[in-house]
């Protein structure tokens, strides 16, 4: 460029900037070591090093930065880095009325929306002493069950995708889109449904839904089965996930794992039958459990999963009462002050809220406990000893969506 | 080219007098403002290692390039890029024109979903609303390769730093498409302490694809757009642009 | 709402208890003192009337006046939730033990309440910033820290029209804020 540029930057070149504060970018390994964990992570071996799994990478669970202290191709140690997603959800409930949060905390688990607004709504209603008509509950177990189809025909896909296969992604998508067309159809919404409201639902079962569902379900089962049919036998497949990441019951329930990761390690623990909610004690389902608990257990449980949830939602397409949708209630809602606690069962573990209320038109204190967010933490556990491949195998096994990770 | 003396911890805008001079077209009614200059190259001397061969990588010396920015002012430089045409550069030459076509229907997007909109961008991906009839479907993990940038998901302050690296890792010519809401202004978390308020607060933005989240059908229709933009030779960068760009109200 | 499961927890931790055992719907809350976290979810966790295996949640709570830590926790034992708060951290330097000897799952639930509080678990061996970044001075859901725009919900209401927003004002973010300004 010019003739006379110095060889060696210096603090009176104008091409080089040099940043006092580059606040975002932490050095690997910081120094000094801030907590114990992170002096015994950042110590390295004769042989080993550390490699950056930045935020964006080819696979699709969003932005997670997990650092890899490697030994040639085995993974030692990890270190999940989270927060690239924090949105503040919290704080900007505490700033919102109680009907904005239900739209605030749609897009946490994005994929299971109506999960994330179901416990805050049920705790709003515990503070309001509000009975929810039964129509209504039967509705939000139809489309909930509708949602968790949708989310695990997903995971099948990035299960697939993560580890290289790029066709079942294709047809999770093509289940998930006839699904999500029809909550569209019932809630307006492909995706951030924003549909349960405190005492019942938005808007009654409509035409378009019902001709939608009816077609799904005539073809549901069929579909499960060949989707799940591309996969079981494949022997890629299975032969990369058995054996993989395998937890058992003890470390689970230490870990607090909750939803297929801890019954596919045998412990039969679902927040429908343990501490049933909504209609769900009137309904007839089974549990699936697997006793493996690695990685191809955990995918086979979903599959059972789906299964249950096809009955699910035709045992209330049969049972549907006639009735309200929700339950009148004043537009500004003060509630007693206390407190309460709702968890329901959402596709990926216990999701639940604990709500504060003060007396006043908005809520004192809206804590979303996420299942993704408990998950990630046994992945340092489960992956030392394997394979760099194998660390995306086993986070998507764990099926973590960082919105809900992040909050 | 006149340069400011940057010194050490000077941080914020580029030095506006040496940037007017040049990149300010001559006429600024339909340009649009913007900020001209990129955001600030991130500018990390090598004081960590040292190669065995004392004569690689250059023979250890500091490379002349620290930011693209020089290149762009750089007549030598210009030529490969697809808006430059070097002399001819107020008339577009037929050749330029079928390379904009190639680039239009090629598009590459990187693979960088970051919230929701990601999960609706695949979606536009996939069998049902197909974006590989637009050449869309390599969606490339690396930035190297990629030529879009679709910004699908919530920005955050943590997040904003990596994705500036991504955006300024992409080689020309690229361009940049706001998918969502949050994106484009904050959306839903504009009152958040931890987002940012649309991401053409760091980088230009060439397409905004509104919606929470935008059905596939939508960001398909922004593609679209953007594919008409190229062929157009118009884009965020008014100093790039043949003709009038588009203008602010728009 | 169980009975015979407040009657056990009066009986077993009665000299623990800071407060009345209140039962509402289906949850049951006891309060203790930070000190005696350790003992009481260890008797908790292990004696087999009470069986809680299940910490389904660790949350942070600022009232304002002080800082609390709720845990949540469920047994096969009763079909009520169990709702342990730890009352009485101070606002100032809020410490309490970490669980993490219990449930290894409760390392990152304390790191976001550390992160979003402040408040040391003495004790996790990991307590470090989880969603903001490492250099990151405040502790975003305390009581005193306010989002951008909350000016416009003073008493004053925020010095220019665009600051006027007519979202329904909070009392008590109110109060705190004359608290805080003035105090």
């Amino acid at each position: 460029m010019t003739a006379t540029s110095p060889r060696h930057a210096s603090a009176d070149d104008p091409r080089v900037i040099l940043d006092e504060q580059v606040g975002v970018f932490e050095p690997i390994p910081p120094y000094p070591p801030r907590t114990e964990r992170e002096a015994e992570f950042y110590t390295l071996k004769d042989g080993e090093m550390f490699i950056n799994m930045g935020p964006q990478h080819p696979s699709t669970h969003g932005v997670l930065r997990v650092v890899l202290k490697l030994d040639g191709e085995k993974v030692v140690d990890l270190d999940p880095v989270l927060g690239y997603l924090h949105r503040g959800v919290e704080k900007l409930c505490e700033n919102a009325d109680y009907h904005q949060v239900i739209s605030q905390v749609d897009p946490l688990e994005y994929v299971s929306s109506l999960f994330c607004e179901w416990p805050p709504v049920m705790a709003f209603e515990k503070l309001l002493d509000v009975e929810v008509p039964r129509r209504a509950e039967y509705i939000r177990v139809l489309s909930g069950e509708l949602n968790r189809v949708a989310s695990h025909a997903l995971f099948m896909g990035w299960m697939a995708l993560d580890l290289g296969g790029l066709t079942p992604i294709l047809w999770s998508f093509i289940e998930r889109d006839e699904i999500v067309e029809m909550l569209a159809a019932l809630t307006g919404q492909r995706m951030l449904f924003n549909y349960f409201r405190i005492g019942g639902v938005n808007g009654d079962l409509n035409h378009e839904f019902m001709s939608r569902l009816g077609d799904w379900m005539s073809k549901a089962t069929t579909q499960i089965e060949a989707n799940a049919g591309l996969l079981n036998e494949n022997e890629i497949f299975v032969r990369r996930m058995r054996g993989l990441g395998t937890i058992d019951t003890a470390t689970a329930l230490r870990m607090c794992m909750t939803g297929p990761n801890l019954r596919a390690t045998g412990v039969p623990f679902d927040v429908r039958r343990a501490h049933p909610y909504s209609i769900y004690p009137e309904l007839d389902f089974d549990i699936p459990t697997r006793d493996e608990g690695d990685c191809l257990a955990r995918y086979l449980l979903r599959i059972d999963e789906i299964r249950q949830s096809i009955r699910i939602i035709d045992q209330c397409l049969h049972q549907m009462p006639d009735g309200p949708i929700a339950a009148k209630l004043p537009r500004l809602l003060r509630p007693r002050p206390g407190r309460a606690y709702a968890g329901i069962e959402g596709p990926r573990g216990q999701y639940a809220a604990y709500a504060i209320s003060d007396g006043t038109d908005q809520p004192f204190r809206m804590r979303i406990h996420d299942p993704s967010f408990i998950h990630l933490q046994s992945v340092g556990l489960l992956m030392p000893g394997n394979l760099i491949a194998d660390t995306m195998a086993v986070m998507a096994s764990l099926d973590p969506i960082m919105g809900g990770v992040d909050k | 080219m006149s340069k400011k003396t940057r010194g050490a911890g000077a941080r914020g805008g580029d030095a506006p007098g040496s940037a007017a001079a040049t990149d300010a077209p001559a006429s600024t009614a339909l340009a649009v403002r913007g900020t001209t200059s990129v955001v600030e190259p991130i500018v990390v001397p090598n004081t960590l290692w040292r190669a065995a061969d004392p004569t690689a990588y250059g023979g250890g010396q500091e490379s002349d390039i620290t930011h693209l920015r020089e290149h762009e002012l750089d007549p030598e430089f210009r030529r490969d890029n697809a808006r430059w045409t070097g002399p001819l550069e107020v008339i577009p030459t037929k050749a330029d024109y079928v390379l904009d076509l190639i680039r239009m229907n090629s598009l590459w997007p990187l693979l960088s979903g970051l919230a929701c909109c990601a999960i609706e961008m695949m979606s536009a991906a996939t069998s049902k609303n197909d974006m590989d009839r637009w050449g869309m479907f390599p969606f490339r993990a690396s930035p190297r390769q990629a030529d879009v940038l679709i910004v699908a998901g919530t920005l955050t302050t943590k997040m904003a730093g990596p994705l500036v690296r991504l955006w300024e890792q992409m080689p020309e010519p690229k361009w940049c498409v706001a998918l969502g809401d949050c994106t484009c202004s904050g959306g839903r978390y504009k009152r958040s302490y931890s987002t940012i308020e649309g991401i053409d607060r760091v980088m230009p933005v060439d397409v905004y694809v509104p919606g929470c989240p935008p059905r596939p059908e939508g960001l398909i229709y922004g593609m679209m757009k953007l594919q008409q933009l190229i062929k157009d030779r118009r884009g965020h960068w008014p100093e790039r642009a043949i003709g009038p760009t588009v203008p602010d109200e728009v | 709402m169980d009975p015979l499961f407040r009657r056990r927890l009066e009986a077993r931790f009665a000299e623990r208890l800071t407060g009345p055992i209140r039962q509402r719907h289906d949850e049951t809350e006891i309060r203790i003192a930070p000190g005696d976290v350790p003992d009481t979810l260890r008797a908790l966790h292990d004696e087999p009337e009470f069986g809680f295996e299940f910490l389904a949640d660790l949350a942070g709570v600022d009232t304002g006046e002080v800082m609390q830590v709720v845990y949540h926790l469920w047994s096969e034992t009763t079909p009520d939730w169990l709702r342990v708060i730890a009352d009485g951290l101070s606002r100032d330097d809020p410490r309490v033990p970490s669980v993490t000897f219990l449930w290894k799952g409760a390392e990152w639930m304390e790191r976001e309440a550390y992160d979003m509080f402040g408040i040391t678990f003495e004790g996790n061996r990991d307590l470090r910033r989880i969603y903001m970044p490492p250099d990151y001075q405040s502790f975003p859901l305390r009581k005193d820290f306010f989002l951008a725009d909350d000016a416009a919900r003073s008493p004053g209401g925020g010095v220019r029209h665009m600051e006027r927003t007519h979202a329904p004002s909070n009392t008590k973010t109110a109060a705190l804020i004359r608290k805080a300004t003035s105090g």
